[in-house]
C-alpha cells in the first residue's frame, strides 16, 4: 500500500515540475514572438512606402530640372536620385525580401533601376542648362523611371498583404495560445494539488501506524502489569535514576513491604545496587540478604531485567525467596558432616577409649593403693592422672562438638584483621615461653571485613600457631625459632599465611592432614581434628586452606573471600 | 607353677602402659613396659620371653599384630605362652584367632578380668597356676 503511494508521489512530482517548465517556456517563447512579429508589422511596408514616396519626388525633381536647370536644382536632383537609389537594395534585403517570393522575384529588376539610377548620377554633372539636349535628356529619365512606379506599387502592396496576414496570425496566436498556458497551468494545479492529497493520505496512514503502535504497547503494558500482578513470583519494578520502586505485585507486598516507600524497599534497593556495581551480580542476579526492619533476616535471589514501564526505562526485579532453600542446602551440608562423623566413628571410639582405658588402670591401681598404708600420695598420683584423661577425652568431644556443630546460616561480618590480633595474642604467652618469635606482618586496614563465624576463624587460626610451636619441639634448637604470621588482601580476598621453620610435614601425613584424627602427636597433646575443623570453617566461609611445604618448614595459607564493601574498597586502594 | 610369671606390655599410650605394667607388678608379675613396637621386639629378641604378651592393636605406625607375629616367628624358649592384644578401635570381629592370639579385649579393659583370663588360660592350656 504505502510503496505505490509513493511511487504515485513521485511521478506527480516529476509531473508537476515538466508541467511548470513547460507553462514556463511557453510563457517566454509566446513573449517574444509576439516582440518579434510587432516589430514586423511596424517595419513591414514602411520601406516599400518610403521608396515609392522618393520615385514620386525623384520623378518631380525631374520635371522641375527641365524647366529650371540651376545648380541648385541639380544639386537636389542628385540628392533625390541618390536617396531612391539608397531604398531600392532594402526593398529586398529586408525581412520581406526575404521571406515574400513576389518582393525577391524583383530583385534583378530592382537592381537594373539601381544601374540605371547609378548612370544618372555620374551623368549629371556633365549636363549643362545652355545645352539643348538637356531637356530632352532629362524627358528620357523621366520615361525611363516611370515603370518603377508600378513596381513599387507592387512591393507595396505585396508587403501590404504580407502584414495583413501576419496581423491575423496575431490575432489567432492571442485568442488561441492563451489556452494552451492555461490548460498547462491548470494541469500543474491539479497534479499538485493531487500531490497534496496523496501527501495528505499518506500522513494519516502513517498517524493511523503511530496510533495503532501505541495502541499496541498499552495494551502490552496493561498485559505485562497483569501477569505481575498475577504471578506468585515476587515481582517489584524499580526506577533505577530515583532509586525508587514504582510498582510491586502482591508476592512481591507480601515478601518485602505493601508500601511503595516503606524503608524495606529502600534497603533492597541499595544492597542490590551495591551489588550490582562491585560486580558481585552474576549477570543480571543479584543475591541478597535483607534484614527488615522487624530483625527479620530473608535471603533473595533477584533477577534484573531493563523494560519499558509507562514509557520509561526501568528495571523489573523478579525475586526468590531463598531463605528456605539455603536452610535446606545448611541441612544438606549439616547432613553430609554427620555422615562424615559416622565414618569417623570407628576413629572417634578409638581416641575416646585410650583416656577412659587409661583413667579406668589408673582407678584399678588406685583402688589397690588404698588397700595398702600410707599410700595417699600415690592415690592422689592417680587421681590426677585421671583428672587429665578426663580433660583430653572433653577435648576430644568439644573438637567434634565444633567439627559437627551446624554451621550459621546468618554469618556475620568482622574484620579480618582484629580477628588474627586477637588469636596471634592468646599464643603469646605459650610463644614466648618455648622461646618462639612470632613475626606479624597484617596488612589489613579494619574496613577489609569477612563474613563468618568470628569464632570458629580464631579458633583455626590459633590452630595453625599451636601446631606450628608443636612442630619446634620436636627440633633441635640450632633452627631459628620464628613463626611468620603474614595477611593481606589481594583481588577480592584475604590471604593468610602461618609459616614457621620447623622443618615441615612428612609426605605420609601432607596427603591425609586435613582428615579428622591424622596426627602425630602423643594424644595428651593433639586430636588430630584442629586441621580437619580449620577445613570446615573455612569452607562454610566459601575460603580455601592449603598445605605446603616450604624451604625450612611448613606453610598453611588461607584464601577467604572479602565481604562485599571491603572487596570494593580494597579494589579502590590497588586503582 | 611360673615362680615369676612375667608379662610384656607394648602401648604408645606411655600412661596406659604405665599402669597396666604397675598393675600387674602389683599382682606379682615381672613387668616389661614398652612405648614402642621395635623397642618390645628388640627386648624379646634379647631373651625378654615373657609369660604373656599384652600389645595393644596399633602402637603408633606399627600394628601389634605385626608384632605378634615376628614373636611368634622367635625361637621356641623365646616365646611367651600366651598372646594377647587389646584396641580401641571398633572391630568387625571380637575373634581373638582372627588376629593370630588367645586373648583379645577391648578398650577401656577391666584388668582384674584381664589377669584372671590370663591366670586360667595358662591353667587350661598348659595347667600353669599362676595364681598370687
Ligand atoms: N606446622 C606444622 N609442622 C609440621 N607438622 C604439622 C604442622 N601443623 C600440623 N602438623 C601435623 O599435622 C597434624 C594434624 O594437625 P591438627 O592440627 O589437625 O591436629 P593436632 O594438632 O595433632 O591436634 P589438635 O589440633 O586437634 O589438638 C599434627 O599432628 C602434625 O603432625
Ligand atoms: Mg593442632
Amino acid at each position: 500500500m504505502r510503496a505505490p503511494l509513493r511511487s504515485w508521489s513521485a511521478t506527480l512530482c516529476a509531473v508537476t515540475f515538466c508541467l511548470f517548465v513547460a507553462t514556463t517556456l511557453l510563457y517566454i517563447w509566446e513573449n517574444k514572438h509576439r516582440a518579434v512579429l510587432s516589430q514586423t508589422v511596424t517595419n513591414s511596408g514602411w520601406v516599400a512606402y518610403q521608396a515609392q514616396l522618393e520615385h514620386v519626388k525623384s520623378a518631380a525633381a525631374i520635371e522641375h530640372a527641365k524647366d529650371h536647370f540651376t545648380p541648385q536644382v541639380v544639386a537636389d536632383l542628385a540628392l533625390r536620385l541618390e536617396i531612391l537609389r539608397s531604398r531600392l537594395p532594402i526593398l529586398y534585403a529586408s525581412e520581406e525580401g526575404r521571406i515574400l517570393p513576389e518582393i525577391a522575384a524583383m530583385q534583378p529588376a530592382l537592381q537594373a533601376y539601381e544601374r540605371l539610377l547609378d548612370r544618372m548620377i555620374d551623368e549629371l554633372p556633365a549636363l549643362h542648362p545652355p545645352d539643348a539636349g538637356t531637356p530632352e535628356m532629362l524627358a528620357r529619365w523621366a520615361s525611363a523611371l516611370a515603370p518603377l512606379g508600378p513596381e513599387l506599387q507592387t512591393v507595396l502592396m505585396a508587403s501590404v498583404a504580407y502584414n495583413n496576414s501576419l496581423f491575423e496570425r496575431e490575432r489567432t496566436l492571442a485568442t488561441q495560445l492563451a489556452i494552451v498556458p492555461l490548460a498547462l497551468l491548470f494541469l500543474s494545479g491539479t497534479s499538485l494539488v493531487a500531490m497534496l492529497l496523496l501527501q495528505s493520505r499518506r500522513d494519516t496512514a502513517r498517524i493511523a501506524e503511530v496510533e495503532r503502535a501505541r495502541r499496541a504497547i498499552a495494551d502490552m503494558e496493561g498485559n505485562l502489569r497483569g501477569v505481575i500482578q498475577a504471578a506468585p513470583t515476587a515481582m517489584a519494578v524499580i526506577d533505577p535514576s530515583r532509586n525508587a520502586v514504582r510498582f510491586v505485585n502482591p508476592a512481591a507486598a507480601q515478601m518485602v513491604a505493601g508500601s511503595l516507600d516503606h524503608p524495606d524497599w529502600k534497603r533492597l534497593i541499595e544492597v542490590a545496587a551495591q551489588d550490582v556495581r562491585t560486580g558481585d551480580a552474576e549477570g543480571a542476579t543479584v543475591k541478597m540478604a535483607l534484614t527488615k526492619a522487624n530483625g527479620d533476616v530473608i535471603s533473595l535471589r533477584g533477577h534484573l531485567c531493563p523494560v519499558t514501564w509507562e514509557g520509561r526505562p526501568q528495571v523489573l526485579v523478579v525475586m526468590i525467596d531463598t531463605t528456605r532453600a539455603q536452610h535446606a542446602d545448611l541441612q544438606s551440608l549439616q547432613a553430609a558432616k554427620l555422615a562424615a562423623l559416622g565414618e569417623m566413628a570407628n576413629a572417634l571410639s578409638h581416641e575416646i577409649n585410650q583416656p577412659l582405658a587409661v583413667i579406668r588402670m589408673a582407678v584399678a591401681n588406685a583402688h589397690r593403693h588404698l588397700e595398702t598404708e600410707g599410700a595417699r600420695d600415690a592415690v592422689a598420683a592417680k587421681l590426677e592422672r585421671v583428672s587429665t584423661q578426663v580433660d583430653r577425652a572433653k577435648r576430644i568431644i568439644e573438637q567434634v562438638r565444633h567439627y559437627g556443630r551446624l554451621p550459621s546460616g546468618t554469618a556475620e561480618i568482622f574484620p579480618l584483621g582484629q580477628a588474627i590480633e586477637l588469636a596471634a595474642g592468646s599464643v603469646a604467652e605459650q610463644y614466648r615461653s618455648a622461646g618462639i618469635r612470632l613475626a606479624l606482618q597484617l596488612d589489613l586496614p579494619p574496613e577489609h571485613t569477612v563474613s563468618g563465624d568470628r569464632a570458629m576463624l580464631e579458633h583455626v587460626i590459633v590452630n595453625l600457631l599451636v601446631n606450628a610451636r608443636d612442630a619446634f619441639a620436636l627440633q633441635d634448637d640450632t633452627r631459628p625459632r620464628t613463626v611468620w604470621l603474614r595477611a593481606q588482601a589481594q583481588e577480592g580476598r584475604a590471604v593468610i599465611e602461618v609459616e614457621d621453620a620447623a622443618g615441615g610435614i612428612s609426605d605420609d601425613l601432607m596427603s591425609r592432614i586435613f582428615e579428622p584424627f591424622s596426627t602425630t602427636k602423643v594424644a595428651q597433646k593433639g586430636t588430630g581434628l584442629g586441621l580437619a575443623l580449620a577445613r570446615s570453617v573455612v569452607r562454610d566461609m566459601n575460603g580455601q586452606i592449603m598445605a605446603e611445604n616450604m624451604r625450612y618448614g611448613a606453610c598453611f595459607t588461607l584464601v577467604l573471600p572479602l565481604a562485599p564493601a571491603a572487596a570494593s574498597s580494597a579494589e579502590r586502594e590497588a586503582a | 607353677m611360673i615362680r615369676e610369671p612375667s608379662i610384656l606390655i607394648c602401648d604408645d599410650e606411655a600412661d596406659l602402659a604405665g599402669e597396666l605394667g604397675e598393675f600387674f607388678a602389683a599382682c606379682g608379675w615381672r613387668a616389661m613396659v614398652h612405648t614402642s613396637a621395635p623397642d618390645a621386639l628388640e627386648a624379646l629378641h634379647a631373651g625378654a620371653a615373657p609369660t604373656c604378651l599384652l600389645t595393644d592393636l596399633r602402637v603408633g605406625h606399627f600394628s601389634g599384630a605385626e608384632l605378634v607375629s615376628a614373636t611368634r616367628r622367635l625361637p621356641n624358649q623365646l616365646q611367651p605362652l600366651i598372646y594377647c592384644i587389646m584396641t580401641g578401635h571398633v572391630l568387625d570381629t571380637t575373634a581373638a584367632k582372627d588376629f593370630g592370639v588367645d586373648l583379645l579385649y577391648l578398650k577401656p579393659i577391666d584388668p582384674d578380668l584381664v589377669l584372671s583370663d590370663i591366670q586360667s588360660f595358662l591353667e587350661d592350656t598348659f595347667k600353669l597356676p599362676t595364681g598370687t
